[in-house]
């Protein structure tokens, strides 16, 4: 257990980073893309003995680790420390992250063709940010990796794009710096209530609360919704989602995997430890609210998936309609919902990184995403076609693939929730079930105009997937039909948050 | 002697060179550039080493009949304004390349200019307030137009006139105060107030005499002057004119607020909307420049705004926030100025256009200024966020009433993180430059790398650096 540092997890990819953009290092590109995969390789095999060794029973955060230098303390006088540890959930989004950039990296052979050294140190520097993001034991620290986390996703959108992705990256960086805000003045508020009330200067995640009674409520109202702002512009949610498929759309296809994979899980993993575990009255005063915002967020963004003209877009919106699920689970408050909210988080990520990887493949083939000039795939790439159908069916939710237990687990949530307002959690929770069919029509949609109808002529010479392609699909689809047959095996890992969470709730 | 050992002196020193370098400058015949310039190091590094003489204790120890202090509190500005001296020395250079005759001239002024800032840390009366701010003013007109260009006479002309209109009001409200209560210094002040029921007019007047800090801190209605100043002040000297006043200005005003708030009432108010206003206006018209100077003037306004919001919110944390930030703000503003400096030199970049695609040529350079700068935006690994994030808690802390400034304050500094970033963006531009950049200047490269190096440093040991600013404001 001794030689399992979370330092060396999260600092590694940054010294990576500073190594592959060091002068000296050559500037082959067979080079520079074997050393990044050879190091993507380890780095997921390490964080993989992470969720080994974990110890699933333990109440409360493991794998403790603090970064001093000199043994001093990062601002001890201010309470704030640079410490780092995992709890169940942290520990899942920590291994999902890695297995993602591991996977991206291998596809981004074909499709990064310039400016090798910038993009693999970009993507490592992406990959450490969102590693101290999901690691942060204290709240200003995770702020600082929350923040880091924009710098390479301005570069990877921005320099490997589409003609005008420059355009959009700015306002991405923009309207999130801006979030920041509403997001770095909650975390100012609770760190000074927080020491107004136990008379202890700390931003230590765990003891963190504000559940006290002197205050009055529209004051811890208004930090719950500081917090809620700023993750909920990450998820992205109905109604701050316009920079979600604006990016996507103009990204480079290795970037779409990596912003879908790593990218939103920060946003739920930030709305559960802060908005649940330190507010968690405030959350129960505002669940069916979430929820039925979720509901909009399902039906709103599925319809806007199924009218899009451009393949990337549809999958984006599709993207960001299944988090309305999340919210759904999250808001029901027991634990049957909370257990399907973090494994949606988890499956809609490898759900969608696999989608958005056989859109690259669609791209790098036949140079365009636009629906009108696709069609008929499926004649001239047929194996590309049948990993299709898999993920489709995946996306959907059908039983013992991906989606189908988070889904379930819930709509179940959702029914059985004690809610006071039970008889809107339990319309919400029929909505969400019918809200299902749109799923299907969404994903259908895409996989029919993609591969089925007419095969234009101009792509009657396109070839079939490549070995690299091969690989990554074969990986999601195998992963596919794990949490599929097996899904309490991932559920197990992070139980003990749930039953945390239930425990602060019942007080 | 005992009061000059225990007080003052490396006031006395600086004082000794100045006079040295203003008799030389009667006698030098011919080129003495490099023999002054060592002089004026000499003194600052003497009167550096001089306040390991002064006596340190947490009480205030007076010299002059009570109207000078000297304490820990002093003791902290007085060192950053050496230190920054000592950067500005290093600095100054390429300006005197053309005008090496006048070398003796220019560090007479600079180093009565940092005198003066050194006593306006120490006063404890209005009229030696007056005094050493107004003094300073002067040096820095001098050396606005040390160059003599047209350009430069012109735009600081404007200095000029604000400067009397600023020091005009300072002595329209000394003069209420006088009548209120007939004392002059602030504890005799504080004294009759305490005893006597407070009143409207002492706001006024107080607020009357701190226009004259606002202006040199380039607050808004007072920072018109900045940018045009320096887009005609040649770039050390800019660099002296953003870091020396305000150091003196905030190590003065920190004492003032300190003896006079309890008795009025509104202040705090004002100023923490001055300061909100500031902060935006001056952010939203950085955006726009192109010429680096300006940006930088703006810059300036910007972090005096946030500071002056730290200020108004008075408590010891809150005062321990500002030290640090200033702390940090100089380390970070001469640092750039060094960058801007080196580039201009050598090859005469002026305009954020003309960095474009510096990082291909010069890449350890601009690194190092991007971090500068970064820790002037306030971002994650430079000691810039340690800063904007204990200043912003102190004024979290104070209260609901404070929290729309913070607010408005907060989003104010993320439209300046987009002005530096603008500059930012355009040195990694992909582009091909190949200015002309002058490495065999060692002092400028030695101060960029050790500001970039002491950004990173002040916030990994950032706890040890904020524990001493506790203790100073403690004992303030």
């Amino acid at each position: 257990m001794n030689y399992l540092s979370l330092l060396v997890l999260i600092f590694a990819p940054i010294i990576v980073a500073g190594i592959i953009l060091f002068p000296k290092f050559p500037n082959h590109q067979v080079m520079v893309r074997r050393f990044a995969k050879f190091f993507a390789g380890l780095h997921f095999i390490y964080s993989l003995l992470f969720l080994v060794f974990f110890d699933s029973s333990l109440y409360g955060m493991s794998y403790e680790k603090e970064l001093t230098f000199l043994n001093m303390t990062w601002l001890k006088s201010l309470g704030i420390s640079a410490k780092f540890a995992i709890d169940g959930v942290a520990v899942l989004m920590v291994v999902l992250t890695t297995f993602i950039v591991l996977l991206t990296l291998v596809l981004s052979k074909i499709h990064i063709r310039s400016k090798h050294k910038l993009y693999y140190s970009m993507v490592f520097l992406l990959e450490s940010a969102v590693l101290g993001i999901f690691c942060a034991k204290d709240m200003f620290l995770f702020f600082v990796f929350w923040e880091l986390s924009l710098i390479p996703v301005y570069f990877l959108v921005s320099q490997w794009g589409s003609k005008d992705a420059r355009r959009s990256a700015m306002r991405f960086i923009l309207i999130s710096f801006v979030a920041n805000v509403f997001l770095f003045l909650g975390m100012l508020i609770l760190y000074y209530y927080n020491f107004a009330v136990s008379n202890v200067m700390t931003a230590n995640i765990e003891s963190l609360s504000m559940d006290e009674k002197i205050y009055p409520l529209w004051f811890q109202i208004f930090v719950f919704a500081n917090f809620m702002i700023g993750f909920l512009f990450r998820v992205p949610f109905a109604f701050f989602h316009n920079w979600y498929a604006d990016i996507q759309s103009k990204s480079a296809a290795p970037v779409n995997i990596l912003l879908s994979g790593v990218i939103l899980n920060t946003g739920i993993y930030g709305i559960i430890r802060f908005n649940m575990l330190v507010f968690p009255e405030i959350f129960k005063l505002f669940a069916p609210i979430l929820m039925c915002w979720g509901i909009i967020n399902i039906v709103y963004c599925g319809v806007l998936a199924m009218v899009q003209p451009d393949i990337k877009k549809t999958l984006s919106y599709a993207n960001i309609s299944v988090q309305g699920f999340i919210m759904l689970g999250l808001g029901s408050l027991n634990q049957i919902g909370f257990n399907g909210a973090v494994l949606m988080a988890v499956s809609s990520a490898i759900v969608f990184s696999a989608l958005f990887a056989i859109v690259a493949a669609i791209q790098f083939r036949t140079k365009t995403t636009y629906i009108t000039s696709l069609g008929g795939l499926g004649t001239v790439m047929p194996r590309c076609m049948y990993f299709a159908l898999i993920i489709a069916f995946g996306a959907i939710g059908v039983p013992f693939l991906i989606m189908f237990a988070p889904k379930a687990m819930i709509l179940t949530g959702a029914m059985i929730s004690n809610l006071e307002e039970e008889l809107l959690v339990k319309i919400l929770a029929i909505i969400g079930l019918a809200a299902i069919i749109l799923s299907a029509g969404y994903v259908m949609y895409f996989f029919y105009k993609v591969f089925c109808s007419v095969l234009l002529e101009q792509f009657r010479r396109v070839k079939d997937l490549s070995p690299h392609e091969i690989s990554v699909l074969t990986t999601f689809t195998a992963v596919i039909l794990y949490f599929g047959i097996c899904p309490m095996s991932v559920v197990q890992i992070y139980q003990s948050v749930s039953s945390i969470m239930l425990d602060i709730l019942q007080v | 002697m005992k009061d000059l050992f225990n007080v003052y002196l490396p006031e006395f020193i600086i004082i000794l060179f100045t006079l040295f370098n203003m008799s030389a400058a009667f006698f030098a015949k011919k080129n003495h550039y490099k023999f002054s310039k060592g002089v004026t190091l000499c003194g600052i590094v003497f009167a550096l080493s001089s306040t390991l003489f002064l006596e340190i204790s947490t009480d205030n120890i007076f010299a002059f009949r009570g109207e000078f202090v000297s304490n820990i509190y002093t003791l902290f500005f007085k060192i950053l304004i050496l230190i920054s001296a000592f950067f500005l020395t290093l600095l100054s250079r390429n300006l005197l390349k053309a005008k090496r005759d006048r070398a003796f001239e220019y560090f007479t002024v600079f180093l009565a200019g940092v005198l003066f800032a050194m006593c306006a840390v120490s006063v404890t009366d209005f009229i030696s307030m007056f005094v050493s701010l107004a003094s300073l003013s002067i040096c820095s007109y001098l050396l606005l137009t040390y160059t003599k260009s047209a350009n430069a006479t012109q735009l600081s002309f404007g200095y000029l006139v604000i400067s009397s209109v600023a020091a005009a009001l300072f002595l329209l409200g000394l003069s209420y105060l006088y009548g209120l209560c007939g004392e002059f210094g602030f504890w005799q002040v504080s004294d009759y107030f305490s005893a006597n029921p407070p009143q409207v007019l002492l706001t006024f007047s107080l607020i009357l005499i701190i226009s004259a800090i606002w202006f040199k801190l380039g607050i808004v209605p007072f920072s018109s002057w900045l940018p045009d100043t320096f887009a005609g002040a040649g770039y050390p000297i800019a660099a002296y004119i953003s870091s020396i006043p305000p150091l003196a200005c905030f190590g003065v005003l920190a004492r003032l607020l300190m003896i006079m708030l309890p008795f009025t009432s509104g202040l705090r108010l004002t100023f923490a909307f001055l300061a909100v206003v500031t902060v935006v206006c001056a952010s939203l018209c950085a955006i726009r420049q192109n010429n680096i100077k300006r940006l930088m003037a703006y810059s300036m306004s910007v972090q005096s705004g946030i500071m002056l919001l730290g200020l108004c919110v008075f408590s010891v944390y809150s005062l321990s926030s500002v030290l640090f930030y200033i702390f940090c703000y100089i380390f970070a503003n001469i640092g750039a100025w060094a960058a801007l400096i080196l580039f201009f030199n050598s090859s005469g970049l002026e305009d954020v256009d003309d960095f474009r695609g510096l990082i291909y040529h010069r890449p350890y350079y601009v690194i190092a200024f991007t971090l500068v700068l970064i820790s002037l935006a306030g971002i994650a690994p430079t000691c810039g966020f340690v800063a904007k994030l204990y200043l912003f808690s102190a004024v979290a802390r104070s209260g609901f009433l404070f929290l729309p400034y913070l607010v408005v304050a907060m989003l104010g500094s993320v439209v300046m993180i987009f002005a530096y970033w603008k500059l930012i963006r355009a040195m990694f531009r992909r582009v091909e430059n190949t200015a002309l950049i002058d490495t065999s200047v060692m002092s400028s490269k030695f101060i960029l790398y050790a500001c970039a190096f002491a950004s990173i440093f002040c916030c990994i040991f950032a706890d040890k650096i904020i524990q001493l600013c506790q203790l100073v404001s403690y004992y303030m």
